[in-house]
């Protein structure tokens, strides 16, 4: 549900092209069939292929560097919002639902249950303890959400808790929350950062200082913080007490800040770093896959790399411009040199990476769904059909990002070859996000690029920020009432199923009106030392612990 | 006393560089783009209330000179205020990495002054020889070559080819840091080197060609104290100068060269500060660079009497 951001693209070096078909066909995945996601009767799941999870590590490593494109600057999950923050939170704490490899939501430090559709029932597991020994109380529970929702701190999560009425300890091991609507989407989000669990008595006493260097934090999961400087980074020892399975058999794990593509090769290449998650497109990733030093996986992913419709009047606000627009549009190359290879052609706005729960069903409309093929004669109908011939539409970008550039230049080439002229706002690195903070900054601007993920695992997660009336990223107040009311009623929607097809239905209607133009769906990529395994290959990583298996290949 | 003079000049001095720089960086940070909210909000559209509390906690609201004000009032006070990014003390910050980065200057500025002016003199002494034209061509290319160019030809040949150091990180303990700073420190001291180098032999050759020393050759006075109190001791003060001013100038060079190694020092903190808006973090660091240079220069000034006694301080012309 955010604007990915990472300035430090500006630095990559320049887009170089390759072959797509080479890492798919990697057959990392190959050898690895029960792994792999979205396994449904009879159908080919749309990310198949991918896989999940590494092979469990078997052998004892006492040190592992892994590699953040910048450092970590904070651990409290009401701040953590980019990569580092998540990567690193995730691999300590746990939420009170938790969210498996393959996007399923399974308990996590609880169980739930809906008695009624207004009320949800947490029930805190047995045995469940923070780093220190403390058992999880729900005061604990209540606390943690409570801190999310509250605006004062000024916590990134606390829209999620809209239909929240009230969080209440309603027994010893019991948390119950009364909304004022049902919300079937609350319990996606509490797999994710807005559920995590932290220690309430440890927080009070550490006050603002808490998930800084100097406060540290309290947390649940089977890596332990044991030290945190700006200068050495975040250092996580192997919990040796966890609450909820074995003691990982890596002992250390190094969370280093690697802002330099050149170093991060080097540094993979060499053994300096052990391994990462790759975020964004990584112009390294041909000379990577040819390592011998490394092995790359590709996972699913829950990103979705689009052009975002900002404008307000103009061509852009037909829908047949749009639709034009989506229709000329080359994909593949966005693939080939802004994602060397991974990523996935797009049907709709959302990622099938994020197909969590009701997964057969949304396979199976998804597969059904058209591709979005180039038709570049069909395209040129459209524009003159809405009178938009010779009309100008304005792409805000930034030169110093080489893959929003690359992919303004690709919607110009577009625009163009369907008798639409094109201008640029062209901002640097670190004013790119002010076209999504300020309204005045992007005014003029009729649309720019962007890659964007939801919470969890859920095809609404992107999906209501940009679709539904009102939602944080519907810059253009899009509103299709269908979507809206497809959405309202999923939400409301008790059954996994109905509420998975609900959105399959709502996704269709939006890859036809275009709330925003998608462009691919970018996999996840995780670049492991080759005598290292068992780490999480899908986006999951940046939700739930990922480092439980992380160990030696035997 | 004109020794204890000029000291409390040069202080006053002092204080008045960090005042202008201080106030100089804060408006340029003002102007630049970007938006603090945008760092403390990460593009994620907050309700208005949590936006309204962010705002007034980091004074993101008030007038210019208001949080300048604000922030030097802090200041005097010994606070140097929190960092947005880190929701921490920037005093706390800057000291935790102040170690790395004061190493890797030092480490460099000793290659310098060793590397530099042993290179220069030796070539200065024998015009024309092997070593002269080796450190000739060898200054030529390398004087022009970026920090940052040489650290991706390091890393790739040293690090990635031979694998004799690591190409990234700080390392831990003396002897791991030592090896980790080696590639960081050369980096950063190739482009001063040959300049320092190439100062050097043009002084060392200047006063060997001069009357008096011919004449102390002619006299049959032993070479070595020609070279040393003769030679050296007339050239020692252009190769001062220009040794504490390419030295003091590591300094700005440094942050791209920690960030080229994912070093984490006040460099590469200073960069990242600076993407994010983070103003406390940049004001703080800076002033610590500015200081440092002010100091660099200030002890090359002392060297100057030291090695030269002609030399009055605070008369001389610079």
């Amino acid at each position: 549900m955010r604007a990915h951001r990472r300035p430090s693209l500006a630095l990559a070096l320049a887009v170089t092209a390759t072959s797509a078909v080479a890492l798919l066909a990697s057959g990392c995945g190959k050898s690895l069939s029960s792994a792999t996601s979205g396994s449904t009767a009879g159908d080919v799941s749309p990310t198949a292929g991918l896989v999940v999870t590494s092979p469990v590590g078997t052998q004892p490593v006492s040190q592992v560097t892994w590699a953040l494109y910048r450092d970590v600057d904070s651990l409290d999950p009401a701040f953590a919002f980019d990569y580092p923050e998540n990567t690193a939170i995730s691999l300590m704490c746990e939420s009170l639902l938790r969210q498996e490899p393959n996007g399923a939501i399974a308990p996590g430090l609880a169980t739930v249950s809906t008695p009624t559709p207004t009320s949800v029932i947490f029930t805190i597991r047995k045995g469940a303890t923070f780093w220190d020994g403390h058992p999880v109380t729900p005061a604990d529970v209540v606390y943690s959400l409570q801190r999310q929702e509250a605006p004062a701190l000024g916590g990134f999560y606390g829209q999620v808790f809209d239909r929240v009425k009230s969080i209440a300890a309603t027994g010893s091991d019991q948390v119950t929350l009364t909304l004022s609507q049902p919300d079937y989407w609350l319990e996606g989000e509490l797999s994710s950062m807005a559920g995590v669990i932290i220690e309430k008595a440890y927080a009070v006493k550490e006050g603002k200082n808490y998930g800084t260097p100097v406060g540290g934090i309290m947390c649940t999961g089977d890596y332990e913080l044991s030290s945190w400087s700006p200068a050495t980074g975040v250092v996580a020892t192997a919990n040796p007490h966890y609450w909820n399975g074995p003691t990982p058999v890596t002992k250390e794990i190094i969370l280093k800040g690697v802002a330099d593509n050149n170093a991060l090769t080097a540094g993979l290449e060499t053994g300096s770093i052990s391994g990462t998650f790759v975020s964004g497109g990584e112009p390294t990733l041909p000379q990577l896959r040819a390592s011998k030093a490394v092995k790359v996986y590709q996972g699913p992913g829950e990103s979705t790399d689009a052009m975002i419709i900002s404008a307000t009047s103009g061509p852009l606000t037909n829908v047949k411009v749009r639709q034009a627009l989506s229709l000329a549009v080359n994909r593949q190359a966005v693939i080939d040199n802004v994602y060397m290879g991974a990523a996935l052609p797009a049907k709709w706005l959302t990622n099938p990476g994020t197909f969590g729960y009701g997964t057969s069903t949304l396979d199976q409309m998804y597969n059904a769904a058209p591709a979005l093929k180039q038709n570049i004669a069909e395209a040129k109908k459209l524009v003159r059909q809405a009178g938009a011939t010779g009309q100008t539409i304005t792409i805000g970008t930034s030169q110093e990002m080489v893959g929003i550039s690359y992919e303004a230049g690709v919607y110009e080439q577009a625009a163009q070859a369907i008798g639409l002229k094109v201008a640029f706002k062209n901002v640097s690195a670190q004013d790119f996000i002010n076209f999504f903070t300020d309204p005045n900054f992007r005014k003029g601007v009729d649309m720019f690029p962007t890659t964007n993920y939801g919470d969890y695992a859920g095809p609404e997660g992107l999906l209501e920020t940009l679709a539904l009336p009102g939602g944080s990223q519907n810059y253009d107040n899009f509103n299709d009432p269908k979507i809206t009311q497809l959405m309202d009623q999923s939400r409301s929607t008790a059954d996994p199923v109905i509420r998975a097809k609900l959105m399959a239905e709502a996704e269709q209607e939006a890859a036809v009106t275009l709330p925003w133009i998608p462009t691919c769906q970018p996999t996840t990529v995780t670049v492991l030392n080759a005598k290292l395994t068992g780490a999480t290959t899908s986006f999951s990583y940046m939700f739930a612990p990922w480092a439980g298996s992380l160990g030696g290949t035997s | 006393m004109t020794r204890w003079r000029f000291l409390a000049r040069r202080l006053a001095m002092l204080v008045a560089s960090l005042l202008v720089a201080s106030f100089v960086i804060f408006s340029a940070v003002q102007v630049a783009p970007g938006s603090a909210l945008s760092a403390l909000t990460g593009g994620r559209a907050l309700p208005a209330a949590s936006v309204a509390a962010l705002s007034a906690r980091y004074h993101l609201n008030d007038p210019f000179f208001e949080q300048y004000w604000y922030w030097l009032d802090n200041v005097l006070h010994g606070n140097l205020g929190t960092s947005i990014e880190w929701r921490e003390n920037v005093t706390t910050l800057m000291r935790s990495l102040a170690g790395t980065t004061a190493g890797l200057v030092l480490y460099a500025a000793v290659i310098i002054v060793v590397l530099g002016v042993g290179l220069g003199v030796a070539s200065g002494l024998r015009p024309g020889g092997w070593l002269d034209s080796s450190v000739l061509v060898a200054t030529a290319v390398s004087a022009a070559v970026p920090s940052f160019i040489a650290a991706m030809v390091l890393i790739a040949v040293f690090a990635v080819q031979l694998g004799w150091f690591p190409p990234l990180g700080n390392g831990s303990g003396f002897g791991d840091t030592i090896w980790h700073l080696t590639l960081p420190a050369v980096a950063l001291a190739v482009s001063s080197l040959a300049i320092v180098a190439r100062v050097t032999r043009a002084a060392v050759r200047e006063e060997a060609g001069r009357e008096h020393v011919q004449t102390a050759v002619s006299r049959g006075i032993p070479y070595r104290h020609i070279v040393s109190r003769h030679i050296l001791r007339n050239a020692a003060i252009p190769i001062t100068t220009v040794a504490g001013i390419t030295i003091a100038s590591l300094i700005a060079v440094d942050a791209v060269v920690e960030t080229a190694f994912s070093i984490n020092g006040l460099g590469s903190l200073l960069v990242q500060a600076a993407e994010d808006k983070d103003l406390a973090v940049v004001q703080g660091i800076s002033l610590v660079l500015v200081a440092a240079f002010v100091v660099i220069n200030l002890v090359v000034d002392l060297l100057y009497a030291v090695l030269d006694p002609r030399v009055v301080l605070g008369t001389a012309a610079r």
